[in-house]
């Protein structure tokens, strides 16, 4: 009995140790490094400046980044949610294409339409010339105007993740509501939104992380925000202890706003891919004013968000095309281009991994620690680039001392390092999406596959991997579009021979050359709005 | 076939970036991302037949770098905006002395480092600038004036986790002590005609604007205003003119842009020789010209501009004290309320 007892444990043992749980492990560890260096800091304690801080700094801090929060959550769900409503609702003249359109100002860096904003409204701006100089200038420089530029930029996240929601309600839910004599506003506020809103709150989590990942556009509007202060605290006050101790306090309020986030959507995905074919919506047909007021509803956050600030930044371009124009930008644009291509592969190849690895371990608490190691987009960028940098000498000594090797400083200095951070930050972009995918994957299909007596990689590599095509190639795409934006971890981490876009039009922006940003900035901008409206075609056949 | 095609690529991208720099190249950490700074690098190389490698980020993120690479650091020099943080790379221990005489001879003392760990390479001054319109310029003394009631409401100002207003209350404190300095900010916070916000050139434009009459700003943003491209920037600078105060007493506020040679680096002569090249005539009246900047090197000639504005007495306090008091100076602000 006891014998049969022990093999039965070693057993149990073998299955929970096997190579995949060590694998996992490991990849597991190395990812969450960073996040392990920023927890450091609550043990490491805050440096000598913290009585400082607490005293005249800390309350403006937190207050601010707040009413920011606050702030951009009310006006970009005000404009996300109505445009998506009217674009699943209702069928009006060019619904295909504003569609789409709708997503483009995330192409636009929120420092950079901070800074075209103000150079639109400024005294003798733009549009102070466009009215034929009756309006002095609007100063949008404070926290309203804040909170309106990150809310015309970031939008789209909350968009896009009701879009999908409304369309995937279909009609059958509206049909049978309407027979008992409901009028449509009353579905829309007792009934659409309500179920929606696990959606909503989906896209307005990824808000509230743009907006505290914000740096750039706080700055120039002199905002003090959680963000700018572990900053300052780290070079004007010289105290990186308390500056990494600040971090760690946002990425613990961090963390509980995510787990509140998963509590709200359990375990649901809001993308794209979700709309099946069985929802089909018929959309109802609107003509005249009612259509101007829809079309008026859905073309506005275009216009302010896309179309005026990219015109105002054309129009500074044209004042120094003819010598900034030249091979060395070319030089640049390939380089930012080759630089994301191939880290989105990267970050897509380590996520499958990471969302098969588990399954293969058959271990229930790898699964629950992967989540850890997701946590990157949460944390602002500048706050990992800091981290890293602090903290990546000992990672080269730990390396070298553990495989005595001196092989560490390949993997935590220089390019690699950049890249890793780069995995650190958008794993998630890719592995949320790909792993709830997988979910759906029939369990038989590979299973059948290991019968025939095919490995595990050769049934990911011929099997699974080909079913996954759609949400591989868009969250690659989604990830270029990350990439070729990123900016502080970039700024921060590169190697000396690496150069991007954003890079440069924030070296000019730096400089107060700011009408000499603006050409690098339309070349990513119309990089990415191809890479978007690719995106949407490829999409288009899934979603219909 | 595609996959290995992939896998090739990546692998020549990666190493495309890694190689390591050579025995005849410098690897050159800078916060300074000026055009014409690239064309002088270039020159260098063509000159010398040595390769340059340029790494532009903060200063403090280059010094925090510097420091986490130790003697695995590629960099043999550092190039910051200002003197506090070649101040704080010293602190650290990153530099290496290096002896020039060439140095010693054109560069006054208070420009550089009392153990020649760093030199200056182009001076600024901070200066008040004044509308045309609304100000007459004989109301105008000097900084400790500005805390004046008469100025209420009137002075533009840009936010005090810029590096220049650090400085300027580093000057402020080692001139007039703490306690003063602190008045003095709560006296300038009284008469903002706005909350601080924007960077030089918008507290420029807001006197274009009709926000306020006077604002604080470096040298070379007027020089580049009224040299702009662009028709607004260009009527902002023309709305302005230059007041160089505290004539009568220690001087105007200067700072500058500085270089020190890395702890590490095996390279000081080439690095000695490249700092040298810096300072000679003709590359200061290079910098000079393009930036508007004041050479350090008095036998090169300002820009034309600057000439204009005439000669002026400057604050001879040894720029390492602005090093020294720049925690000091972020606390006051913190305290008087300047956000």
């Amino acid at each position: 009995m006891a014998i049969s007892e022990t093999t039965y444990f070693i057993k149990k043992i073998k299955n929970i140790f096997n190579k995949w749980t060590l694998a996992t492990a490991s990849i597991i560890l190395v990812l969450c490094l960073p996040l392990l260096a920023i927890l450091l800091g609550l043990l490491t304690g805050a440096g000598n400046t913290w009585d400082h801080i607490q005293k005249y700094l800390l309350l403006e801090y937190i207050s601010n980044s707040i009413y920011l929060i606050i702030g951009t959550g009310i006006l970009s769900s005000l404009i996300g949610i109505s445009s998506a409503w009217c674009v699943a609702t209702y069928n009006f003249k060019f619904r295909a294409y504003i569609q789409w359109l709708l997503y483009l100002p995330l192409a636009i860096p929120s420092y950079i339409m901070a800074y075209a904003y103000v150079g639109f409204l400024e005294f003798e701006g733009t549009f102070d010339n466009i009215t034929l100089n009756t309006t002095s200038g609007l100063d949008i420089m404070n926290i309203w105007g804040l909170i309106f530029i990150l809310s015309i930029s970031l939008y789209p996240y909350v968009y896009g993740s009701s879009w999908v929601m409304f369309t995937s309600l279909g009609k059958k839910l509206w049909e049978s509501t309407s027979l008992s004599g409901i009028t449509q506003n009353k579905y829309f506020f007792n009934i659409a939104l309500p179920l929606t809103l696990p959606a909503i709150f989906a896209g307005l989590f990824l808000v509230f992380m743009e907006v505290l990942n914000d740096y750039g556009a706080a700055k120039y509007f002199g905002i003090n925000t959680f963000t700018t202060g572990i900053f300052r605290t780290w070079t004007a006050l010289e105290d990186i202890n308390s500056s990494i101790f600040l971090a760690a306090i946002l990425v613990v309020v961090i963390v509980i706003i995510q787990i509140i986030n998963r509590f709200f959507r359990g375990r649901k995905s809001y993308s794209i891919n979700d709309i099946s074919s069985n929802s089909q919506n018929v959309r109802k047909n609107i003509k005249g004013i009612h259509q101007l007021l829809v079309l008026t509803i859905c073309l506005f956050p275009v216009v302010i968000g896309f179309i005026i600030p990219l015109l105002q930044l054309l129009k500074w371009s044209m004042l120094h095309i003819s010598s900034q124009l030249d091979l060395f930008l070319f030089y640049l644009s390939m380089n930012s281009i080759l630089l994301a291509f191939f880290t989105s592969l990267l970050i897509v190849l380590v996520a499958l991994l990471l969302v098969f690895l588990p399954r293969w371990s058959k271990n229930t608490y790898m699964k629950f620690l992967t989540n850890f190691s997701t946590v990157g987009y949460s944390i602002p960028g500048a706050v990992i680039g800091i981290t890293l940098i602090a903290a990546s000498g000992y990672f080269v000594n730990y390396f070298d001392y553990i495989f005595n090797l001196k092989i560490g400083k390949y993997i935590f200095s220089g390019l690699a390092l950049l890249i890793f951070a780069y995995l650190f930050r958008f794993i998630s972009v890719a592995y949320n999406p790909l792993e709830a995918n997988t979910l759906r994957i029939n369990p038989s299909i590979p299973e059948s596959s290991y019968l025939l007596g095919k490995s595990k990689f050769f049934t990911l590599f011929k099997v699974e991997i080909p079913l996954l095509k759609s949400s591989i190639i868009s969250s690659s795409l989604i990830l270029f579009i990350d990439l070729m934006k990123e900016l502080p971890l970039t700024l921060i981490l590169k190697p000396y021979n690496i150069q991007t876009l954003a890079i440069k039009a924030f070296e000019y922006a730096d400089d107060e050359r700011i009408t000499e940003a603006a050409l690098p900035s339309v070349i990513l901008i119309l990089i990415i709005t191809t890479i978007i409206l690719f995106l949407s075609k490829y999409s288009k056949v899934k979603a219909y | 076939m595609n996959k290995y095609l992939v896998i090739l690529l990546m692998v020549i991208f990666y190493l495309q970036c890694t190689n390591s720099p050579n025995d005849s190249s410098l690897t050159i950490y800078t916060h300074r991302h000026y055009d014409v700074d690239k064309e002088i690098f270039a020159n260098f190389e063509k000159e010398m037949g040595v390769k340059i490698n340029v790494v532009n980020a903060s200063a403090d993120e280059l010094i925090q770098r510097i420091e986490s690479e130790g003697d695995q650091t590629p960099a043999d020099l550092l190039i910051t905006v200002d003197a506090g943080r070649l101040v704080r790379a010293k602190e650290k221990n990153l530099f290496q002395n290096f002896n020039s005489s060439m140095i010693d001879s054109t560069i006054p003392d208070n420009l550089k480092d009392s153990e020649n760990q760093w030199v200056g390479i182009t001076k600024r001054a901070r200066v008040i600038v004044y509308s045309k319109e609304r100000v007459d310029p004989s109301e105008l003394t000097s900084y400790e004036d500005l805390a004046d009631g008469k100025w209420k409401n009137r002075i533009l100002v840009r936010s005090s986790g810029n590096i220049y207003n650090q400085s300027l209350m580093s000057s402020l404190i080692s001139a007039n002590g703490e306690e003063n300095a602190m008045n003095w900010a709560k006296g300038i916070t009284n008469n903002f005609a706005r909350e601080p916000k924007g960077n030089d050139r918008d507290q420029v434009k807001a006197i274009l604007a009709k926000e306020g009459d006077i604002a604080i700003v470096n040298t070379y943003y007027i020089g580049r205003l009224l040299n702009s491209d662009d028709e607004l920037e260009r009527r902002a600078g023309n709305a302005v003119n230059v007041f160089f105060p505290n004539q009568e007493d220690r001087g105007t506020h200067i700072n500058i842009s500085g270089i020190g040679i890395i702890k590490n680096s095996k390279k000081v002569e080439l690095a000695t020789l490249f700092i040298e090249y810096l300072l000679s005539k003709d590359v200061q009246e290079q910098f000079a010209t393009a930036n508007y900047e004041y050479p350090i090197n008095s036998n090169a000639l300002s820009a034309s501009v600057l000439e204009e504005w005439g000669d002026f007495k400057e604050d001879t306090l040894p720029l390492q004290r602005l090093g020294e008091l720049n925690k000091e100076a972020v606390m006051v602000f913190d305290r008087a309320g300047w956000p």
